[in-house]
């Protein structure tokens, strides 16, 4: 037997047969997998952050990666406060009016300089980092949780990027700031619905 | 050469192969292997050894292994005090705000000295290692757990070096910071999850 396909062997029955560390408290793969779930399953939270990388894409370099940084920073702020305690009045009244502004913003092709961008995007974020940290479920593995989460709202921008990259083509054009009133409206529903 | 081969396939099976449980949530801990994958089964220790790869691949390529040896030698550090029975009551705490610093660092992409980086290695080493804790079971369980935990650590950030040293196109550094401001993200709600409970 060749000593590659030996040890290839060996290391197969090696990730079998050894079962694996269920390090630390709580429960790391639903802590992870409800981390991961929790903004793919909220639709306001899908909307805003497809949204936040389609500004980015519209803005290009180097908002279009700028962005994507600051939110999650800004964001992890947001979530501590939540997770602390700490009461932040109106927060999915904010979550629903950052679908609208974000959505409004990408529809009518907006070009702020960068660091009105960014702030906007940052303000926003506190109140969807609040609702993720105010919702970590008891007994779960809050680093699992935490990884899942912010990592759905990075891919969820990193979608909104990719669909904002076809700008560069005016049907793309058209049809990104189309995705931009469709999430304006979908905002204002979102809104509707909490009045 | 196949008699060797033929060990290798034969030893996982013929060793005993028990849950790694680390933390007082791991009753029975035992096992090279155990230990071998708790850096890369505790989502603490794992963002914490991945942030530190990046970092160093990021700032300074051609510095990775000294700067890995460096983290080598904080890991033995904070095992050798482990076993010393020096007891840290923060040690996860501490490892977390590093991790912060570590991916608000990556994130920046700002140049910093060589001694800065040296220092976090070490301080990551040191504090991954203390928060490695095989408690409750017989000194030789927690020594093998021990052994296998330190090469798992290193084998772990040895992996992420090289594939971080391969990140040379403007894309993938970009993406490098992006993932950095995700764990300085995810670090700052773990900590404040720690702190608040």
């Amino acid at each position: 037997m060749p000593p590659i396909r030996a040890n290839l062997r060996a290391i197969l029955l090696l990730i079998l047969t050894t079962k694996p560390a269920v390090a630390h408290t709580g429960n790391f793969s639903g802590g992870l997998l409800g981390g991961f779930a929790h903004p793919l399953f909220g639709p306001d939270h899908v909307v805003a952050m497809v949204a936040v990388g389609l500004w980015g894409a519209f803005l290009g370099p180097p908002a279009m990666f700028a962005l994507p940084i600051v939110f999650p920073l800004v964001m992890a702020v947001g979530g501590a406060l939540g997770i602390v305690g700490v009461p932040l009045p109106a927060a999915e009244l904010a979550i629903a009016a950052s679908a609208i502004v974000l959505g409004l913003m990408v529809a009518s092709a907006a070009r702020p300089p960068l660091w009105v961008a960014a702030t906007i995007v940052a303000a926003f974020a506190i109140f969807h980092g609040y609702a993720h940290g105010a919702e970590l479920p008891a007994g779960t593995d809050a680093a699992a949780y935490s990884i899942g989460f912010v990592t759905a709202t990075g891919l969820l921008h990193l979608v909104g990027i990719a669909l904002g990259l076809t700008v560069r083509w005016p049907a793309g054009r058209m049809g990104v700031r189309g995705t931009g009133a469709v999430i304006a409206c979908a905002g204002l529903l979102f809104l509707w619905r909490l009045a | 050469m196949r008699r060797l081969a033929g060990l290798a396939v034969a030893l996982p099976v013929l060793l005993p192969i028990e849950d790694a449980c680390a933390h007082p949530a791991f009753q029975g801990a035992t096992g090279f292997y155990g230990g071998l994958l708790h850096p890369l089964f505790v989502p603490t220790h794992a963002i914490a050894v991945l942030s530190l790869g990046l970092l160093i691949g990021q700032q300074m390529p051609h510095w990775r292994w000294p700067l890995g040896l460096a983290y080598a030698a904080g890991l033995g550090i904070g095992f050798a005090a482990m076993i010393s029975a020096f007891a840290p009551r923060f040690s996860t705490e501490v490892l977390v705000a590093a991790t912060a610093i570590v991916g608000a660092l990556i994130a920046l992409a700002r140049p910093l000295p060589r001694l800065i980086i040296c220092i976090l290695a070490i301080a990551v080493g040191i504090a991954l290692a203390l928060d490695s804790s095989p408690g409750g079971i017989s000194v030789r369980e927690a020594n093998v757990i021990i052994v296998g935990t330190f090469c798992g650590a290193v084998i772990l950030l040895g992996i992420v070096l090289e594939v971080a040293a391969i990140f040379r196109r403007t894309w993938q550094k970009l993406g490098v910071r992006i993932l950095g401001s995700w764990i300085a993200a995810s670090a700052v709600l773990v900590l404040t999850w720690q702190l608040a409970r």
